[in-house]
């Protein structure tokens, strides 16, 4: 026979019921946190506190392709060699390859909406690095200026694009 | 990889033929509470087993399953890991094996590869694949982050949590470069809102116009609400089986020929490569396409969906798609996406993708002509008009072709009591969408993920 006075209590709260017609529905709210790691890729993001836009060349002599990625990435997927980080000179000029304008985001989206999303290229870099327009209206081979974020995002929000007249 | 070799180019070959004899879906929906998921699979399975005039006892077929294989999206939206678990042990299939496949908004596609194989192998003579997805446990924009986070979490995902905002800016590169008009795509939107009219299945039916499509509430800019694929909830099932099986089941059993292809996550990644021509393509197709600073895929194309059709159409016999194909049904989860498939499965050579819709050839009757179109469309009503309960669209997608060529269309979208299962009036003025018939009649089917993350191409092949 167990002892009552040591039992087990139910120390939740009540989910919430919400409906019960068709069928019963009840809430079942919850906040988690997730630790992100940003691995290899720390210098690019360090390089975003700074004020610095940082890519990845392959160095590789052995490699066909030795290309400078930005987004970077740290190992080249050509010959799976380790590549070397390069600063991208300023000012940090790129063209608008194409772009929207984003009225409906996301849950938790960081952005004042709406806000123009804009692809960027990049002289002698292979891939297309998207961004946002922090004013202006875009033309497709628009030239833009980046500039960074003076308290820190921590994130890729952390880089932005002007308008640039030269 | 830029420069396919040799061994990479190898057609894929199945070990013995494999067919699909039986299909079920259910309803799709918006919040669906009247059911658990695991209970919509089970409606799925049902119609699967009971009512595809399949020739033994229910009981019996399902003495016959070996492996099942799951689709599911995201363990995100189900808020449920293993679901494959609950899911077979609900359907009454252990101790027999199950495996779970993810593979995006491919997942259903690559589903049905998965099954494939284990028949094609010889490890399975009967296949069940089942998909589905719950996006209801979410409010939109939760849901539409959760969708997001199939972008690239360090590069992508904080610039928008919206897929939407992922695809326009391919639809204003398409429409800059390819002189796309606005209209045009809307009329992908027109088409498949309509055919889902004639469905008891859809969630987004409609008779809308182009003014419609073009007044209703932006997205990301080009894109309009009406433009995009529903968030869904629902279930969807098909049986493979090797050939012996397939005619001991059905008089009316297709052989399932299926391959995929890949591409980077995010379409910042795609660098310029050569354009891997079709069957009926040649080198001068796209002599004048390519000038200099422009890319290929680009934010026009996807290589993962050409390369799909390179693999599929080799393997099939496949010389020309719109001759050769009776049917499509395309992952049309935004009207530019449709659009930009056209190219890559060779119903049009790329850059004259639009002509595929203008000509009429993409309708089931042709409105410039009033005769059947050459090579229809999502007549299903497509991720548009129909369902994109994510797990189970590459296998929604499979059942309509296999109810097509099999000449049930009409048994399972015009029989009232399906529309009344569902709570749903038959329409008055219901039309079937029924593909003609022929000898060697084949449809195609293309599943999609990310922006062309990963696509299959399944085609579905008249084999009585």
């Amino acid at each position: 026979m167990g002892n009552r006075k040591d039992e087990a209590q139910f120390i939740g709260q009540p989910a919430k019921v919400i409906q019960t017609e068709p069928a019963m529905v009840v809430e079942w709210p919850r906040t988690f946190l997730h630790r992100h790691t940003y691995g290899k890729l720390t210098p690019f993001f360090k390089g975003l506190q700074e004020g610095r836009l940082l890519a990845t060349r392959c160095t590789n002599s052995k490699c066909s392709e030795n290309r400078l990625w930005l987004p970077a990435r740290a190992d080249c997927p050509d010959c799976h060699q380790p590549m070397d980080w390069e600063e991208i000179s300023h000012p940090v000029i790129g063209t608008i390859y194409t772009y929207t304008k984003v009225a409906y985001g996301g849950m938790g989206l960081e952005i004042s909406e709406p806000y123009w999303q804009i692809d960027v290229e990049l002289p002698g870099v292979c891939t297309i690095f998207k961004g946002w327009l922090r004013y202006g209206e875009p033309k497709i081979g628009m030239k833009v200026k980046a500039e960074f974020q003076k308290v820190p995002t921590n994130t890729i929000l952390n880089i932005y694009w002007v308008p640039y007249e030269e | 990889m830029i420069v396919m070799k040799e061994g990479n180019k190898r057609i894929p070959k199945w070990g013995r033929k494999v067919f699909a004899v039986a299909g079920g879906l259910t309803d799709y929906r918006k919040r669906f509470p009247e059911y658990k998921l695991e209970e919509l699979v089970m409606t799925a399975f049902r119609q699967m087993l009971e009512k595809n005039d399949l020739k033994i006892d229910p009981l019996e077929v399902k003495g016959l399953v070996n492996y099942a294989v799951y689709a599911e999206f995201a363990d995100h939206f189900q808020d449920q890991l293993l679901c494959e678990a609950k899911v077979h042990d609900y359907l009454g299939l252990d101790p027999l094996y199950n495996i779970g496949v993810k593979t995006g908004g491919a997942t259903g596609g690559s589903a049905v590869l998965t099954g494939a194989m284990a028949v094609a192998s010889g490890y399975a003579d009967v296949v069940l694949v089942a998909g589905w997805e719950r996006m209801d446990e979410v409010d939109t924009r939760t849901g539409n982050t959760y969708i997001s986070f199939a972008a690239c979490k360090d590069y992508e995902t904080r610039l928008a949590r919206m897929y939407s905002a992922y695809y326009a800016p391919m639809a204003k590169r398409f429409m800059e470069t390819y002189k796309l008009s606005e209209e045009t795509r809307a009329k992908v939107a027109v088409k498949n809102h309509l055919y889902a009219c004639s469905s008891p299945y859809s969630q987004q039916p409609g008779k809308y116009t182009v003014e419609d499509i073009l007044n209703s509430r932006m997205s990301a800019w080009p894109l309009r609400f009406l433009e995009c694929c529903a968030m869904s909830v629902g279930a969807a099932c098909i049986l493979l089986c090797d050939e012996k099986t397939a005619y001991k089941l059905t008089d009316r059993p297709c052989e399932l020929f299926i391959a995929g292809g890949s591409h980077t996550l995010r379409v910042a990644d795609r660098r310029h490569q050569e354009i891997p021509l079709l069957p009926h393509e040649t080198p001068e197709t796209y002599k004048e396409l390519i000038k200099p600073g422009s890319r290929y895929p680009g934010f026009e194309s996807f290589l993962a969906s050409r390369m799909a059709a390179w693999f599929c159409y080799r393997m099939a016999g496949i010389e020309n798609p719109l001759e050769d194909l009776d049917l499509v049904e395309l992952h049309d989860a935004f009207t530019i996406s449709d659009i930009q498939t056209y190219g890559d499965i060779g119903l049009r050579p790329y850059g004259q993708e639009p002509d595929y819709i203008e000509s009429g050839d993409a309708y089931y009757i042709n409105p410039n002509t009033e005769k059947p179109g050459k090579c229809p469309s999502n007549l299903s009503g497509g991720l548009i008009g129909t369902m994109h309960a994510v797990g189970a669209t590459g296998i929604f997608q499979g059942v309509e072709c296999l109810w097509q060529v099999q000449q049930k269309y009409d048994r399972f979208h015009g029989d009232p009591k399906i529309w009344e299962f569902w709570g749903k009036k038959k329409p008055e003025d219901w039309e079937s969408l029924q593909i003609p018939d022929r000898n060697g009649c084949q449809a195609a089917w293309v599943s999609h993920a990310g922006v062309g993350s990963h696509v299959t191409m399944g085609i579905l092949r008249k084999a009585w």
